[in-house]
């Protein structure tokens, strides 16, 4: 395993992410509950008021925590403004359609502008950034000079979107996309990637786990959008800086099927909370259950409650299972694919 | 909880996985090596990325169809 000691020194800086995270998710929690910014649980019975918008959290810690890197670990700091940039931006769009409630639309046109600073720090420090060639698995790779750049743009602008439209349940988000940093991490060490990388991945991990604790069933914080769109956005910053890109998409694969399934079935942008059929409903019991109404999207969810009732603790730990799952398939998609040097 | 559910995911995630790796493959092994149009054209080099860019979109569309029809088939037929 190549530079051991710059990993190690890596993870163990990516470790304290954990516990500035979970202070700041405290701190948000009762600030937001303060000023009055909250929501509401609809998938519990008695409707409790949760703080809203208390991911924010986790953006500040990733960005935080990437500059006491560039700082400390000696690392090449392009990469890291870079990862920082995306995360920021994206933060901002989420926390503007928080405030503003944005139409459906503007999501996706607005994040596309996330992935701008890999592509510029890309172009303009050619090599340190991103490579152009896409390492594919057992085939080797191909040069992309032309289409690599752009799929940026799209890549960071659809992983942000596909997260954000993931997290309906209690601690779903947060805890299948720490399960993705936390796989995407060991198949990272496994194959001897750059430190950088092995940093953010472990950071993105520590500092989902800390806001999770909040976050679990029953949730007493909300990501919000500012949360869910940066955090998106760093999976996508990550697949480009770290070179997991075909990794990462198996990664999302409950992602990529939820959103599809949305979108084909709604047929444009918008906001769950526009939706006039819901695809799930909640039962006197308490539990959840599909809400069978044909014109509602065939969501995750959805799927795993048709003809079975279940209870939402139950729901996301099959979503937790479900990404364990797409997240062994990426380890391996990563081990074929061998070394991205 | 619906575990024959669960089960059809984890099924539909490891087809599409295969066939994933598959569409690289063809991507890597036989459309990027080939000229499609001549570089030593005018803007050759970006049409040439053009048309093997819309070959990629190509299989990608295919790709999700597949996904498409294979959640249909498990979750509609279980939902009617």
């Amino acid at each position: 395993m190549a530079s051991l000691g710059a990993n190690t020194i890596a993870i163990l800086i990516a470790l304290g992410s954990f516990p500035v995270s979970l202070a700041l998710t405290r701190f948000f929690m009762y600030w937001n509950l303060k000023h009055g910014i909250i929501g509401i649980d609809v998938h519990k019975l008695n409707r409790p008021k949760i703080p809203e918008m208390v991911g924010v959290a986790v953006p500040i810690t990733l960005v935080l925590f990437a500059a006491i890197y560039a700082m400390v670990g000696g690392s090449s700091s392009i990469p890291l403004l870079a990862y920082c940039l995306v995360v920021g931006l994206a933060a901002l769009v989420g926390a503007v359609d928080d405030r503003l409630k944005l139409r459906g639309i503007f999501k996706p046109l607005l994040t596309l502008l996330c992935g701008l600073p890999v592509l510029i720090l890309g172009l303009a420090f050619p090599g340190q950034v991103y490579t152009s060639t896409l390492h594919v698995p057992l085939f080797g790779g191909y040069h992309l000079p032309v289409i690599y750049p752009l799929t940026i743009l799209v890549a960071v602008s659809v992983t942000s979107n596909t997260v954000n439209m993931l997290d309906p349940l209690n601690g779903s988000m947060a805890g299948g996309i720490s399960i993705v940093a936390g796989g995407l991490l060991i198949g990272s060490l496994l194959v001897g990637a750059g430190s950088t990388s092995i940093f953010l991945y472990a950071s993105l991990m520590f500092s989902l786990l800390g806001f999770l604790y909040y976050n679990r069933f029953p949730a007493r914080a909300f990501a919000g959008n500012v949360s869910q769109l940066s955090i998106g956005a760093s999976v996508g910053a990550l697949a480009i800086l770290g070179r997991t890109e075909i990794a990462s998409i198996v990664a999302i694969f409950p992602n990529i099927q939820n959103s599809f399934f949305f979108l084909s079935r709604i047929r444009r942008f918008t906001e769950h909370r526009e939706l006039t059929s819901k695809p799930t409903k909640l039962l006197p019991d308490g539990r959840l259950a599909d809400s069978e109404d044909p014109r509602a999207p065939l969501t995750l969810v959805r799927t795993l409650l048709i003809g079975r009732p279940a209870t939402e603790n139950e729901i996301v730990s099959t979503i937790w299972m479900l990404f364990l799952t797409s997240t062994s398939l990426a380890m391996i998609t990563l081990l074929l694919t061998g070394v991205p040097r | 909880m619906n575990k024959r559910a669960v089960g059809y995911e984890l099924v539909v995630f490891v087809t599409q996985w295969g066939l994933m790796l598959f569409g690289f493959g063809v991507l890597t092994k036989i459309i990027a090596p080939l000229n499609l149009v001549s570089t030593s054209m005018s803007l050759g080099l970006y049409l040439d990325a053009a048309v093997k860019g819309l070959i990629a979109l190509v299989l990608s569309v295919t790709w999700l169809f597949i996904w498409d029809r294979q959640v249909r088939l498990y979750f509609r037929r279980r939902g009617k």
